[in-house]
C-alpha cells in the first residue's frame, strides 16, 4: 500500500442525497402585482400546496391551500372580501389562517387555524418566510430595498420564471463560487472573483470582459464591454446583483434578481428579473427596450445552467483546483439554513473571504476564444 | 491555514495563499466585533458581509508573505467538509 496504489485509485462520486428540509429563509414568489388580478393563485412551494390572495386593500397573504374542512383546494375558490373562500362548502379564511365564517353553519370553528407564511413585499417582489420551527425572521434577516425602486430611475422587472425538475436548489447556489463556469457557460471572462461569507448573506465581486467569439445580451451588445459585479444572496434563496456595464465611458447600471423557490426535495422554481437605469435623456421605451435586451441574453445563459443540472450527478466531493472557487466553504455556509437555528455553529456564519487568481485563465481563455473568432472569420471569408 | 494578527487592530485571522494573488481568510470572531474598520463602515451603514476586504489586514497579510510567514500551498483534500455531508 505505497503512495502509487492511492494516487492510482479510482475516485468516486460521493452523491450524497437531497435533503427533505426546506431551507430557512425569505423566498421570493415572483412579481408582487401579478397576484393581485382579484383571484387566488396556487403555489407547490416547500413541498406543500399554498395559495396566495390578496386582500380588500391590496395586501398579499400566503396560506396552505387545502381547506382543514375537507380539504378542498383554496386556490380554486374565491376571494370573498378579505377572506379566501372554499369552493367546495364555502368557509371562508383570513390572511392569519383563522376561520372566519361557516355561511351554513350556527358555529365557526373560530380556533381552527391553518398554516400561514409570513409576506414581505419589497421592490415589487413578492417574498415568502419559511421556517420548519415556525419562528419568525430576526429583524436583520430582510430583504434590501432598492434605492429610489418604483421612480423614474427604474425600468420596470423584466422577470421570468422557469421549472427545474431532477435537481435540488443547492445546484444554483453552487453557482456563486464558481468561477470557471462563468466562461464555459455564460460566456463571460472573470478577471476579478472574489467571495465574502459572512452572517447569512454570500457574497460575489467579479470584473468581467465578455469573449470575443461569441457574444451574449447581458454585454448590452457595447463593444469592450468591462462588467462589474457584485452579487449578495441573502439568506438560501435570494440574490440581488448590481451590474455595472462600462463602455466607452458610459456606465449603464441594472440589478438583476437570481433567485428560486423550493417545491420538492428535487424540484424548484427557477426566477430571475432585471430593472435597468434609466439614463437622462432616454426615454421610457429605451430603458425597457434595454432590460428586455439584458434579460432576453439571461435567459439563453440561464437556460445553459438548467441543462448542466438537470444532467448531472450530486456531488458531495468535488475535485477542486486552485482555480475553483469554495465551494466547501460555500456549502458550509448554505448549511445554516438546513439546521434548526440552535444548531446552527460559528463555522457557518463566521467571515470567509476567498479572492480566486484568475490570471492563469484569462490567459488562456482570451488565447482560445481569439482562436475560434479568427477561425469562425476565415470560415466565413 | 497561517494565523495572522492584524498590524491596525490585533484581530487574529487565518491566512491561506495559492498564489501571489489568491488568498483566503477565514475570520475567527465576528467581524465587526473585532475590526474597528468593519465597526465604522457598519455604523455608516455599510456591513462587513459587503465589504470585500479590509485594508489594514490586507496589508498585514501582505507584510506576512513578505516575510515568508505563509508559504504558498495547494488546494488539498480533506476538504473542510460541511458537517453533516450536505
Amino acid at each position: 500500500m505505497g503512495d502509487m496504489v492511492a494516487e492510482d485509485e479510482v475516485r468516486l462520486i460521493e452523491a450524497g442525497s437531497n435533503p427533505t428540509r426546506f431551507a430557512r429563509g425569505w423566498h421570493c414568489m415572483g412579481l408582487a402585482d401579478s397576484f393581485r388580478d382579484g383571484r387566488p393563485h396556487e403555489i407547490k412551494v416547500f413541498g406543500q400546496t399554498a395559495v396566495v390572495f390578496a386582500d380588500s386593500s391590496g395586501k398579499l397573504h400566503m396560506i396552505d391551500a387545502f381547506c382543514r374542512h375537507m380539504g378542498g383546494n383554496l386556490a380554486k375558490g374565491t376571494i370573498k372580501g378579505d377572506e379566501i373562500a372554499c369552493p367546495f362548502h364555502d368557509w371562508r379564511w383570513n390572511g392569519e389562517g383563522r376561520c372566519t365564517n361557516v355561511p351554513y353553519a350556527r358555529r365557526t370553528p373560530l380556533r381552527a387555524r391553518t398554516t400561514t407564511w409570513l409576506t414581505l413585499e419589497r421592490n415589487g417582489l413578492l417574498f415568502a418566510w419559511n421556517d420548519p420551527q415556525g419562528n419568525p425572521p430576526p429583524p436583520h434577516v430582510t430583504i434590501p430595498e432598492i434605492e429610489d425602486y418604483g421612480t423614474d430611475r427604474w425600468s420596470s422587472w423584466s422577470w421570468k420564471s422557469y421549472l427545474v425538475e431532477g435537481a435540488h436548489c443547492r445546484e444554483i447556489v453552487d453557482n456563486v463560487v464558481d468561477m470557471a463556469h462563468f466562461f464555459y457557460v455564460h460566456y463571460q471572462i472573470p478577471h476579478y472573483f472574489k467571495n465574502v461569507f459572512e452572517g447569512h448573506v454570500a457574497t460575489q465581486h467579479m470584473r468581467s470582459t465578455g469573449r470575443e467569439d461569441i457574444k451574449t445580451g447581458v454585454q448590452m451588445d457595447l463593444p469592450e464591454a468591462v462588467t462589474r459585479s457584485e452579487a449578495s444572496y441573502y439568506g438560501p434563496s435570494f440574490m440581488l446583483d448590481t451590474i455595472w456595464t462600462e463602455s466607452g465611458g458610459e456606465t449603464i447600471e441594472a440589478k438583476l434578481v437570481n433567485c428560486h423557490y423550493p417545491i420538492s426535495p428535487d424540484s424548484f422554481l427557477l426566477q430571475y428579473g432585471i430593472i435597468v437605469e434609466r439614463k437622462p435623456g432616454t426615454g421610457v421605451e429605451q430603458a425597457e427596450e434595454m432590460a428586455r435586451t439584458f434579460t432576453d441574453g439571461l435567459e439563453v445563459q440561464f437556460l445553459q445552467d438548467v441543462e448542466i443540472w438537470k444532467h448531472k450527478s450530486r456531488i458531495e466531493n468535488p475535485l477542486l483546483t486552485e482555480e475553483d472557487g469554495p465551494v466547501y466553504q460555500l456549502r458550509r455556509w448554505y448549511q445554516q439554513f438546513y439546521v434548526d437555528v440552535e444548531d446552527v455553529t460559528p463555522e457557518m456564519v463566521q467571515r470567509f473571504e476567498f479572492e480566486v487568481d484568475c490570471e492563469a485563465a484569462v490567459a488562456k481563455w482570451q488565447a482560445e476564444s481569439r482562436e475560434n473568432a479568427a477561425r469562425e472569420n476565415s470560415a466565413q471569408a | 491555514m497561517q494565523p495572522i494578527t492584524c498590524h491596525e487592530c490585533g484581530t487574529r485571522v487565518l491566512v491561506e495563499k495559492y498564489s501571489e494573488i489568491h488568498t483566503s481568510v477565514q475570520w475567527l470572531e465576528d467581524a465587526e466585533a473585532a475590526c474597528p474598520e468593519f465597526a465604522r463602515l457598519a455604523e455608516q451603514g455599510t456591513h462587513s458581509a459587503f465589504v470585500s476586504t479590509c485594508m489594514a489586514l490586507r496589508r498585514s497579510i501582505g507584510a506576512a508573505v513578505r516575510e515568508g510567514r505563509v508559504p504558498e500551498s495547494r488546494f488539498s483534500e480533506p476538504a473542510p467538509l460541511p458537517t453533516e455531508g450536505r
